[in-house]
């Protein structure tokens, strides 16, 4: 499934975050990546009971993973799940066992410059921390007669990793190849490509 | 009538309540501007167009015959400022000063039209066979007429039967489409007792926007109108007037769904009755008494014509019944002065309405009764100055008292020029479907639950385990819904110079507690629950202006336009505040949207114009006329997920022009053959369902 992960630095940002700057331990530089194509199958749907496997991503390593404990977020259809909570009780969705979580935060990703203040929400017993459903949580459903999934605009979800480190995500597509004007009848889906910038100093939260 | 748009399916029932709006100001287009024009609408008296102190719209019945149109809904659409739109739930309305079909009231001899479909009135349902004249007020007029008069009044007057002798016409109509319209018009007038008779049929094939489409756009349909009035005087003092009106159309209805050919119709049918007895107790003392009774019915059937199966079964059948006695007092004797607060005319009515509903997706029949009181003080208190005051209370049954002031001056400055501007508050209760509807789309999952039903609905589904998680609170869910309202401000001048007119009008209408649909609760199968919820404040401004000239005896020529600004104001903070966001093309990443981007609401184009040339040959007997009309582009719906329309939309529909054209002349004294076509320039787009190509048509009319 790695295959399918194409990780594209298109921005090194030289410069870490100076807000230790009394601190003499060196910083690593915050990175920007942007992720194509990441394959999230489901089966189901449409009045029929969801299932499949999560695809499971891991901001550390920047790629897809299957291990059960290493990841932080995990993609099935629409759905997005964090590593962090209890399971919502649909079918084959991964267990939680870390401490991942997410704030929903307006803006553009480069706006958004820290995790500090932010509330991290996790999943729940029957809920997602990213809700579900049209202009819920990440996408809006045009309905007839485009059938479109579109990412809505200005949603930048700030995630706290399973390892404690902070990152924040721009989904920019649901479609394959991320198409500048999708077609739903002959676009692939669920293909997601988003944006991210990981910190990969533990616990700061700095995230530009 | 019903069209069908390509996003008709999945709105069908939460119509989001998107408040539209537009412009302003006057007069009869290119015809007549005499001075004997008298409405009544504005302010329940007769009065003089000229003098009034309000912006209104006088359509006459020549202009009607001359341009060759058979109903409201195409006449109408030549004025100025007024613009039929589909809306997203593929029915049709009209707006006035860029003021959605919600918020404009329809009356007919002054009493209320019933029967709306997701907010729209579909004015093609009227005729404009016997109609005398068409009024037009706009601006907030709830200070005389109660709920939705918001936007406007559009009342429609019939004739009075002047003469002793038979008089009327008959008239025959083919064009496009085969669509077919035929008249009888008889008034008889005797010593005490005159009658008017009048029967339309109209019928049409309908016909197909895009074949790619299975399905016709407009479906074949039929339909009736009969009226009968009778007038009859008991003396100089007391008269009565009595009307009976019945609407019967049938429409073929088609859907296809799941590669299913549904099959069925649609009826809808209508009765109103009418009787009024007029009292003149003294010359200075006027009463009317009245009662009214109408009954509006809708249903559609559509089955699979293979295996039987219903896809859709609806009904929606309201009855309205509404006595109001009213009167009005003139202060001043004839032959004094009539300058002074003391000598105005103090025109009061009180009513009761009792409105009733029994439709699809309610649980139960469901009633409003509300009772009103208005007041309106109408004098000159100086010399050239006139003023208009009034109020009205309405005490409802479902939702807050209301009470809604107007104010309205004019100021005669010279003999060619006079200033006028008023100010007024228009309401509208929240309707039926807002307080009761209970709608599960079966096919895509969602729910639209009813204000006063939802918290019980909400209940409901919680007990049946298809709710995840509710989003508002059960307070928020408690306190009564508002009533939706506007505060409106007109001001302008009328100016005469030379053989011409030309009328200036700048208004603004402020909209709060608007009612529009919002996410209640999230559903276990990942939709939504939506409920009905005050929250929208909108306001639409612009301007207007109409100029008119008779060049000579024969020819008239006229021009109008309207500029329009309608924005939703919290939307417009968030833009500025740099809270909304597209995406950049090229990266795909978003960015904020910029002020200038920002479009506006639904269905409003900025600019619309027109402009008529009416010319008489005499010598002939033949009229020749055309009237050329421009609508500036203007977005049908968000498509790119902000929730607003922005620049980079994709459904906006370029700006248009369409031309329409008559041709009439008289022979044998008694005969008109009139020769026409709309649409001249063949204009269509598939997203305007009720406009089909260019239709041409002859008429043969008997007069007599």
């Amino acid at each position: 499934m790695t295959k399918n992960i194409l990780a594209v630095v298109f921005l090194a940002v030289a410069f870490a975050s100076c807000s230790n700057d009394d601190d003499s331990t060196p910083t690593d530089p915050v990175q920007t990546e942007t992720v194509s194509n990441l394959y999230a199958p489901q089966t189901g749907g449409q009045g029929q009971p969801e299932g499949g496997e999560f695809a499971k991503f891991d901001f550390e390593t920047g790629a897809v993973t299957t291990s059960d404990t290493d990841w932080d977020i995990a993609f099935r259809g629409t759905t997005i799940a964090v590593n962090g909570g209890t399971v919502t009780g649909t079918e084959d969705e991964p267990e939680r066992n870390g401490d991942a979580g997410v704030a929903i935060v307006t803006g553009t990703l480069a706006s958004v410059t820290t995790a500090d203040g932010l509330t991290f929400n996790q999943d729940t017993d029957a809920s997602f921390a990213i809700p579900t459903g049209s202009d819920n949580g990440w996408y809006n459903y045009a309905g007839d007669p485009t059938h479109l999934i579109t990412p809505i605009p200005g949603k930048v979800f700030v995630f706290r990793t399973t390892a404690g480190n902070y990152a924040k995500v721009e989904i920019l597509s649901y479609y394959e190849d991320a198409p500048a004007e999708p077609d739903a009848f002959t676009d692939a889906t669920p293909y997601y490509t988003f944006n991210y910038v990981y910190n990969p100093n533990e616990g700061d939260t700095s995230l530009e | 009538m019903r069209f069908r748009l390509p996003n008709l399916l999945v709105l069908i029932g939460t119509n989001y309540i998107v408040a539209q709006s537009q412009v302003p100001s006057t007069t009869d287009s290119v015809l007549s501007q005499q001075l004997d024009e008298v409405i009544v609408t504005a302010t329940r008296t007769e009065r003089q167009l000229s003098s009034l102190p309000l912006p209104v719209t006088l359509v006459g019945k020549k202009q009607i015959i001359k341009s060759g149109t058979v109903r409201l809904n195409e006449i109408l659409n030549e004025q100025t400022g007024i613009i039929t739109v589909t809306d997203e739930s593929g029915f049709q309305g009209v707006q006035i000063q860029g003021i959605a079909s919600d918020y404009i009231l329809i009356l007919i001899d002054g009493v209320p039209l019933v029967g709306r479909s997701a907010g729209n009135f579909d004015l093609s349902r009227l005729t404009v066979g016997n109609i005398k004249q068409i009024e037009v007020v706009k601006g907030p007029s709830s200070s005389l007429y109660g709920s939705e008069a918001l936007g406007g009044v559009i009342n429609i007057i019939t004739e009075k039967p002047k003469t002793e002798d038979l008089s009327g016409n008959a008239s025959y109509r083919i064009g496009s489409f085969t669509q077919q319209d035929m008249n009888l018009d008889l008034k008889q007038g005797f010593e005490k007792f005159r009658y008017g008779f009048f029967a339309n049929r109209f019928s049409s094939e309908g016909y197909d926007l895009n074949e790619d489409v299975e399905g016709q756009t407009v479906n074949p349909f039929t339909n009736y109108t009969l009226n009968g009035r009778l007038y009859y005087d008991f003396n100089d003092k007391l008269s009565l007037f009595t009307s009976g009106r019945f609407y019967d159309q049938v429409q073929d209805a088609g859907f296809s769904l799941d590669s299913i050919q549904y099959e069925g119709d649609t009826k809808e049918r209508e009765w109103n009755a009418h009787a009024r007895l007029d009292h003149k107790w003294t010359p200075n003392l006027t009463m009317a008494y009245e009662l009214y009774y109408t009954n509006y019915v809708a249903t559609e059937l559509l089955a699979d014509p293979i295996s039987t199966d219903v896809l859709s079964d609806s009904d929606f059948d309201q009855k309205l019944f509404r006595p109001e006695v009213r009167g009005s007092y003139t202060f001043a004797n004839e032959n004094d002065s009539k300058i002074g607060f003391q000598n105005g005319t103090l025109t009061a009515g009180a009513g009761l309405q009792i409105d009733n509903l029994d439709r699809t997706y309610f649980d139960e029949t469901v009633n409003f009764t509300s009772q009103y009181l208005y007041a309106q003080y109408d004098f000159d208190p100086i010399e050239k100055l006139n003023v208009i005051a009034g109020a009205r209370f309405d005490n409802h049954s479902e939702y807050n008292n209301q009470f809604s002031p107007k104010l309205a001056l004019r100021y005669q400055l010279n003999n060619n020029l006079s200033i006028k501007g008023s100010v007024g508050y228009g309401f509208k209760a929240p309707d039926f479907r807002q307080l009761y509807f209970d709608f599960t789309n079966s096919a895509v999952g969602y729910t639209v639950l009813g204000y006063n039903v939802a918290l019980d609905k909400l209940q409901e589904l919680e007990a049946q385990d298809q709710i995840l998680d509710v989003i508002v609170t059960e307070d928020e869910l408690s306190k009564p819904l508002e009533a939706e309202s506007s505060i409106g401000y007109n001001l302008g001048f009328n100016l005469k110079h030379g053989k011409g007119t030309t009328e200036v009008n700048f208004f603004r209408n402020d909209f709060k507690n608007l009612i529009d649909t919002q996410i209640i609760a999230r559903k276990t199968n990942g939709q939504n629950v939506f409920s009905y919820m005050n929250f929208d404040e909108i306001y639409t401004t612009g301007f207007e202006i109409n100029s008119s000239y008779k060049l000579t005896d024969q020819l008239n020529i006229s021009a109008g336009y309207q500029l329009l600004y309608a924005f939703d104001k919290e939307k417009k903070q968030d833009v500025k505040d740099d809270q909304v966001f597209v995406r950049d093309a090229e990266s795909g990443q978003s960015v904020a949207l910029s002020q200038s981007d920002y479009f506006g609401l639904v269905n409003r184009s900025r600019h619309n114009a027109n402009f008529k040339v009416y010319y008489d040959i005499p010598s002939a007997s033949t009229n020749v006329n055309m009237r050329v009309l421009y609508r500036s582009k203007y977005a049908q719906y968000d498509t790119n997920g902000n929730g607003l329309i922005d620049s980079f939309d994709t459904s906006f529909i370029d700006g248009f022009v369409t031309i329409n054209t008559a041709v009439s002349k008289i022979f044998y004294s008694d005969f008109t053959l009139q020769v026409g076509a709309n649409n001249l320039l063949d204009y269509t787009d598939n997203n305007i369902p009720t406009m089909p190509g260019i239709q041409a048509f002859i008429k043969l009319n008997y007069q007599f």
